[in-house]
This record gives structure tokens, sequence and C-alpha cells, in this order.
């Protein structure tokens, strides 16, 4: 029986050993968007150049954190998607390789970094992503401003991400910090943006007093962005902040007249969903094929496939007209470089002073 | 001086026989280098520079001293609950006569098998504020009470009916075994003297089982206020110090202030486990003389009787509508919302998102059983048969790798196995240095990180392995052994040709508890999942945590069936099936 056992186990070792000796050309990606999107993405790829390709889904934060827990050696070689905040954040400690990409050429230089660490892959607008059934219980309205998530019916029964796992949760925490800087900066000039253009302190103390309120209606932070939308679907929260694509692709996946989508009037903040090469990425060369593919118009076109209507980044993609149309939307004046700078400290503090009080 | 002259030579008399030696040695070096370490670094980091103060803040922080509060407060609810539950599943079986009763034992042993966060969706799909029950036949938002302020199952409410349900069999086997092992002749001369059935209960059964009823109870306490999986799904603001951890780990990374939280997890589960060990275990007041004589009288009064039937089915009929829901919200298109029958979720799960998964986790699992099943049981022999210092050392640190929430673990091996492990000697100019240890965890570790996830599975499983050994040994004459040993043969054939096949039972059934703890484990194994090394259940809390209940769901059925498959396949393998029915009460 011992040997019998034994003869297990050494086979078992085996077949975990021999993939792990077998050398094919592989690429690990790092995703950030939903995990069909990542699915579908990955599978296409390696169908067009056989290389091996493997995903581990992150949300932002996470992501962020993985690659800041593995520098030296690290487990990932490309980091598709999410927002550009936390890319920025990444580059400011120097954690991405330098790329000058062919094809990011045709992508608006609005949407790419300046110093060729990263580019944008697509772009969304946050929205509020609400239960119209429950609303209706409610006496409510769908929410059309920031400050129609702070009534007391809706206690218990707004969702939104944890901001330090979720770039979803912390795009909507910085476009509050910039409602906050328009609002000082409109009563008087100076207060609200520094000599640089960034918020100033004040208007992130303003910022955290009124997520400080929100967290009073909040049910739960979760840990993905997208996952708020869900509770909403199903009726477990009203309202739900995440970004309107979301929205848009819960309506297509079984939620057609159970959820609505409405955007903030105020102004509302947006996404450049971003895509690196990780400094000291083992798999240079297949990563940097990624990083070409994932610029044309047909690796941009997998999107429609599942649902995930984000606005692309190359031109030449064909456009769903389920996707936002950004000209329609008021959006605030989103200073991304600022918001990858004090990402890391604003979510700390979040976590410390927001997420862990009881709520009254 | 002479004292410890005469140890030393029981020592080395015992030990003379080099492969019990090299056994010991290795079983020594194992628990060290897997158990002790990782503990002892995580209390180390916590309780030096930025961690000790994290420690200060989290210690005074009304904020903080608020959610350690609520973790415990939440341990004492479980704990009574899942006690009561299993302390009543327990009573029918044995005490009462009602038909079904292996409906009810089966009904029981469920929850074992599926990971624990199933539960928690399903119920959120039953009892939400939109669940099924909730809304159709409770009418409204909440379990119970009206309006804003009405409560609903989120929150300590909701976190304790899903973690007694899930939790609740580890109690039931206990109290089971003990309430088989009383003498009946104890009721019978409770009778004689005048006393009536409430009389035996309250004064005869209930003061019988203390210990075991105290034992249940703190093992829940700890599983309690370590589980991290259903307050994710489940908490609302109920916040406990589990995800407290959890996040600063996935979202900050963030080793300081994880370890210093740990430590404040870490003080009432070690205070728990010591208050079981030496205090439980010498108040026991039972006695067992060999197997009982004569036949349980049982209980026949009928409105006691079937009230208390009632009571059961009433719960057998909730774990079925949970396990219900599981199984027809992974054919369901979106439960609740859009009823239409799919495969999507299946092909979703096999066809690209799970398949690796899947056979990475049986895999691992498959390597780790056999190891700490053997492991278990040597440990359990050397503790039991031979005399050596250091002995209850060796059993107490096993049995950590248990006692310990598997969140502190999962912290110990990030901080101790995300680097090699090196011995630098100051040669001169050029120092030597000499790995001790390679990188085990994370995606660049050996193996992609697959070395620290079978370690864990294994330190999670020994104990289990172990405690039944002993049980078992303890049985067991040693003449048999000793007979073997004077007939000439050496002490590994002994233990291979007269121990072994005598406790196969309890190997078997250590195995295929262990077999399944390290498919539906979470907590500790959710910091050290690789890009290479994929593990079933934290894709499955993904999903949970991503509200596609039936994507979850679908994944929820195939490691169900797979645990299933390999308990059949263990059972052949092993041989002789008496083993199951002593069930896992190696759980203590």
């Amino acid at each position: 029986m011992k040997k019998l056992t034994f003869a297990l186990s050494v086979m078992l070792l085996l077949v975990t050993l021999v993939p792990a000796f077998a050398q094919a050309q592989t690429l690990t990606v790092l995703c950030t968007p939903q995990e069909d999107w990542c699915v579908a993405m990955t599978q296409a790829f390696q169908e067009q150049t056989g290389i091996e390709t493997s995903y581990v889904r992150l949300s932002s934060g996470e992501a962020l954190a993985r690659i800041r827990a593995t520098t030296d050696n690290p487990e990932f070689s490309v980091w598709w998607g999410g927002p550009a905040d936390a890319f920025i954040a990444a580059s400011e400690e120097g954690l991405l390789e330098v790329y000058e990409s062919e094809n990011a050429a045709v992508v608006d230089p609005a949407y790419r970094s300046t110093d060729n660490t990263w580019t944008g892959v697509y772009v969304g607008a946050l929205g509020f992503c609400s239960n119209v059934e429950l609303l209706e219980e409610l006496g409510l309205e769908a929410p059309n401003s920031w400050d129609d998530l702070l009534v007391p019916e809706l206690a218990g029964n707004v969702a939104m991400a944890h901001p330090a796992t979720s770039g979803t949760a912390f795009t909507a925490f910085w476009t509050g910090v910039t409602l906050q800087a328009d609002a000082l900066e409109a009563a008087e000039a100076g207060t609200g943006y520094d000599e640089t253009g960034a918020p100033t302190q004040a208007a992130i103390d303003n910022a955290f007093v009124y997520f400080q309120a929100l967290h009073q209606n909040i049910l739960q932070y979760t840990r993905s962005g997208s996952a708020p939308g869900r509770m909403a679907g199903t009726g477990e929260v009203a309202v739900s902040i995440i970004f309107s694509h979301d929205c848009v692709k819960l309506q297509l996946e079984g939620f057609q007249d159970v959820v609505v989508n409405t955007f903030p009037e105020e102004g509302t903040g947006y996404e450049i969903g971003g895509m690196a090469i990780l400094r000291n990425a083992p798999e240079l060369e297949a990563a940097q094929m990624w990083y070409e593919w994932a610029l044309t118009a047909d690796a941009q076109a997998i999107s429609q496939t599942v649902n995930s209507l984000q606005l692309p980044t190359n031109p030449d993609t064909p456009v769903s007209e389920l996707s936002v149309n950004l000209s329609e939307v008021l959006l605030v004046d989103y200073n991304f470089a600022a918001a990858g700078l004090n990402r890391t400290a604003l979510v700390e503090r979040f976590d410390a002073e927001v997420a862990p009080t009881p709520v009254e | 001086m002479s004292q410890l002259r005469r140890t030393l030579k029981d020592f080395s008399r015992t030990f003379r026989d080099p492969v019990l030696a090299i056994g010991l040695l290795i079983a020594v070096l194992f628990v060290f280098v897997t158990i002790l370490l990782p503990i002892l670094s995580m209390i180390a980091t916590g309780i030096s520079g930025e961690g000790l103060t994290d420690l200060q803040r989290f210690v005074t922080d009304p904020v903080y001293l608020n959610i350690l509060r609520n973790t415990i407060v939440l341990g004492i609810t479980v704990a009574i609950g899942g006690t009561l539950l299993g302390f009543l599943f327990a009573y029918v079986q044995v005490k009462v006569k009602v038909p079904f009763k292996r409906f009810m034992h089966f009904m029981a042993l469920i929850p074992i098998i599926s990971p624990p966060f199933a539960l928690a969706s399903a119920i959120i799909l039953l009892f939400g504020r939109n669940g099924l029950i909730t809304r159709d036949i409770f009418g409204s938002r909440c379990l119970w009470g009206e309006g804003r302020g009405c409560n609903d199952i989120y929150g300590l409410d909701g976190l304790t009916l899903v973690l007694s349900l899930s939790l609740f069999t580890v109690a039931y086997m206990n109290l089971k075994g003990m309430l088989e092992a009383l003498d009946p002749a104890l009721d019978e001369a409770a009778t004689n003297l005048g006393a009536n059935k409430w009389q035996i209960f309250r004064t005869v059964t209930v003061p019988m089982l203390i210990p075991g009823i105290a034992g249940s109870f703190l093992l829940l306490f700890v599983e309690a206020i370590a589980d991290l999986g259903n307050p994710l799904v489940l908490g609302g603001n109920y916040e406990v110090l589990a995800t407290r951890i959890y996040v600063s780990i996935v979202g900050l990374f963030d080793t300081n202030a994880a370890a210093a939280l740990s430590i404040v997890l870490l003080v009432p589960s070690i205070t728990v486990f010591m208050v079981q060990r030496y205090w439980i275990n010498r108040a026991s007041v039972v006695s067992v003389t060999g197997k009982p004589t004569g036949k349980p009288q049982q209980i026949e009064h009928p409105i006691v009787k079937w009230s208390l039937f009632a009571l059961v089915m009433a719960v057998c009929l909730l774990i079925i509508a949970i396990y219900g829901t599981i199984f027809v919200g992974a054919f369901t298109e979106v439960f609740g919302v859009n009823n239409t029958l799919t495969l999507e979720h299946f092909d979703f799960v096999i066809n690209g998102y799970g398949s690796e998964a899947m056979a990475d986790t049986t895999v691992l699992s498959a390597i780790a059983t056999p190891i700490a099943g053997l492991l278990g049981i040597f440990i359990a022999f050397l503790v039991v048969r031979k005399s050596f210092p250091g002995r209850a050392a060796l059993d107490f640190s096993t049995m950590l790798g248990i006692a310990l929430p598997g969140t502190i673990l999962g912290i110990g091996y990030l901080i101790v196995f995300n680097n090699p492990i090196e011995l630098t000697l100051p040669f001169g100019e050029s120092p030597l240095v000499i790995t001790l240890i390679p990188k085990l965890a994370g995606g660049r570790g050996l193996l992609g990180g697959a070395i620290a996830i079978i370690l864990v599975f294994i330190v999670r499983s020994v104990p289990a392995a172990l405690r039944s050994g002993v049980s078992l040994l303890s049985q067991i004459d040693p003449a048999i052994e000793e007979a073997s040993i004077s007939l000439g043969a050496n002490n590994a054939y002994t233990f291979r040709r007269i121990t072994l096949p005598l406790i196969r039972p309890a190997f078997l059934s250590g195995l295929m508890y262990a077999f399944a703890r390290s498919m539906t484990t979470i907590s500790a194994i959710v910091f050290l999942t690789t890009p290479q090394t994929k593990i079933m259940t934290a894709q499955i809390l993904n999903e949970v945590e991503n509200g596609r209940f039936g994507n979850a769901f679908a994944y929820c059925v195939i490691l169900i069936l797979i645990v299933l498959v390999s308990m059949a396949i263990l059972s052949v393998l092993v041989g002789g099936s008496s083993g199951a029915s002593r069930g896992l009460q190696g759980g203590r």
C-alpha cells in the first residue's frame, strides 16, 4: 500500500514537473478588465501567434500591489487594462518598461503617456447603474447628481468598490476630488488648484468629507470595480457607482429592463484603460508583440464579442452604437498625472479613515 | 542531572534505529520549517518597525477595537449556533427514535465537501434583499423588522447563519461520537433512581458531554474568526479582522500592517487553543471502558420526538434548498432574474477560465494528501509509542497547523517564502552564500509557487491525521508491536506490517479529510496563488465577489464532483470502507 501511494505521488509530481520544464514561448498577462474579455483576448492572441498565453485577472489596486511586491522578479510581462491612474502610479515608481510602439501612433496623444511607458487601449466614463424597480419602491428617480447618492432613503442601498483594490472606485474618488477643487476654485481662485494645476489638499479633504457621508449609505465595498453593478442588477442595492460600459454589459447580459444607466450632471470622471510592459519583463519579446497587437483595430474589436463596450483608442475600430458618446456627457477635467501621483496615499487614507468606520 | 542523563539515555536507546532517527529528524524539520518558521516570522514582522506602529494603532484606535469586537462577537455567535446545531443533529441521531436517520446523517456531512462561500452566495439568492424566499414568501427585503432599520442578510446575522451551517458538521461528528460512547447503563441507573427523561438529559447526558460541547464551541470559534470568504461576500459593513488583513495585502501589499493585524487575530486563537488543550481535555469526565454494552434508550415521547424531528427536518430542508440553489443556479442564466436553462456557465468554466485551475488544484491536493496522511500517522506513532524529549512540543506544534487561522499561515508563508532563505558565511572578501530554502512562493518561485501551496495543504491536513492516528494507536495494545520486535522485526518493518494495517481506517479517514480540506481551503492559499498555479477556490471567490453566481455555482458543482470521485478512488486504493463511517472525527 505504501508502495502504491509512493508510486502515485511520484507520478503526480511528474505530471506537474513536466509542463514546467517544457519551455515553449509563453506570455503571462496581468489583465484588469472583466474576466470574459481577458479570456477572449488571450485566446485570440494565442491563436494568432502560437505563443502560449495565460493571464491572471486582478483589479487595478491589486495589480499594482502585486507588481510592487515582485519588482525584482516580476511574474507578469504585460499589464493590460484598467484606469491609467494606476499605470501612472506604477510609472512614477519605475515599475514600467519604456517601449516605443509603432502602432501607438494612431492613438490620440491625450490617451497615451508622454514618456512611452503606457498607451491607452480603451476609454470609458463613470456613471450610476441603478435598479429601476427598487428606485420606484424607494420613491426615487434615477440619480443624476453626486448629491442624490447621499439621501437617507438610500441608506445601505449604494454599492461601490474599495479604491484600494479597484481602479473604478479610485476613478470615482478622484472625480470627487476634482469636483471639490472646482467648487473651491469657483468660490475663490487659487484655493482649489495649486500652481501646477493639481487639486489642493483642501479639495482632497473635502472629498473625504463627501465619501465619509456616502459611507453611511454604502452596503459594502467590493473588491472589483464592476461587481457593484451586479448587486444593483440582482436587486441587492438600488444604486451602484460603476463605469457606464459595465452597466451596458449588464443590460446586454440578462438585465435589459432591470438596470438603468445615468450620469451626474455636475460632471463625471472617465478612465483611459492603460497598457504597459513591466520592468524586467521575463517575456519581453512576446510582451512587445502583445503590445502592438492590442493596439490593432482587430484586437480592439474583440471587446464587442464579449459585450464590453468601452470606446476603442484605435480610430479604425468600429464603435458600437451602445457605447457612451463622450460628447454628450459632461466630463470633469480629470488630471491623470496628479491622480496617479496621489493614488497610494489616498487609498491608504481611505482604507484607514473611511472603510472601517461603522455605519450609524 | 541524573534525570537529564536518563532522558538522554532513553532517547539514544529509542533512536538507535537509524530509520526512526531519520524519521524523527524529518518530522521535526518539517514542522519547524512549515509551521513554526512562518508563524514566528509573521510575529517578528508585526512587532518590529512599521509593524509595531501599526500594531499600536490597531490596539488603541476605537475603529480597530470595534473591528476586533466584531470579530470576537462573530466567533461567539457562530460557536453557539454551530454547536447547538451539531448537538441537535447528534442527539436526534443517537438518542431519539425517529425515521430517516441515514438521510439526516448525510445532510449533516454535506457542508464539509463544498467551499464555504458557495453557501454564502446561495443564501444571498434565497434570503438576500431580493432573494427568492425574502421577496416571494416574506414579501419584504428583510428577514425581520420593518422599514429602513430592518434586518437583512448582510452583516452579523447572515454571517452567523451561513457560518453555523457550514461548520456544524465538526460539532456533529464530535458529539455524535461521544453520545454513542456513553454507556446506556448510566441512563438505566438514573431511570431506576426515578429520574424522568428530561432529568436524565439535564443531569446525565449534558454533563457527560460538556467536554465535547466546549471543544466544539472553541473549534467553531476559531474557524469563525478566521473565516475570510463569507465576510467578503456577506459582511455588508460588518468589518472583521480577516477581511482587513485581506485588503491590506491584495490592495496595498502592506505586509507590516497585515502581520500586525494577524497578531491581533492570533491572540484569541491561541488562547482558545490552549484552553482546549490543557483545560477541556483534562476536564473530561467520559471514561471509555471499551464498547458500551446494551442498547441505548431512545426518546419515544411523541411531542418531544416529533418536535425535535421537525426541527432537524427544517434544517435539512434549508440545506437542501441551499444546495438545490447551487445546482439549479449552475444551469440557469441569471438565477431569479432570467431563469432560462443554459450550459454556458459550464462552458465558460471548463473551456478557458477554470480548466487549468481544476487540474492544478486536484494534482496539488493529490500530492499533499498521501504526504499529510503518512506524516500525521508517523507523528502519531512517535507521540504515542516513543518517549523522547520534545514529544509534547512536536504534538503541539503540529496541531498549530489547524489551530491557527489560515490567514495567519498565508501571511507567514508570504513573508518567509517569497524570498530565498540564505545563509551567508563570512569568508573574507567573497562571503559564501548558501541557499537553504529557495524561493517557494510567488510566480517566479520554485515550480511556479506550487511547493508553497502543497506545503500549506499538508500543514492544514496533518493535524487531522495526527489526531485520528493518536486516538486509534492509544487503543491498540503495544504488546502486539513488541511481539513483532521480539520476533526479530525492526521498527520500520513493524510499523509497516503491524501498525499501519491496524490503523488503516483512521488513515483512510485522515486522507479523505485531508483531500476535501485541501480542495476547499481558501483563507491560507488566497495569498499564494500565482499565474502558473491557479487554485479553484480562489477563482470561485473571484466569481462570487463579482456577482457572477452562475459561473461560481458551475464551478462548485465540478469541485464537489471532483472531491466525491476522489474519495471513491481513495476508498478503493486504500481499501476497506470501515474508515468512511468513522467519518471526519479527526477534525478536532
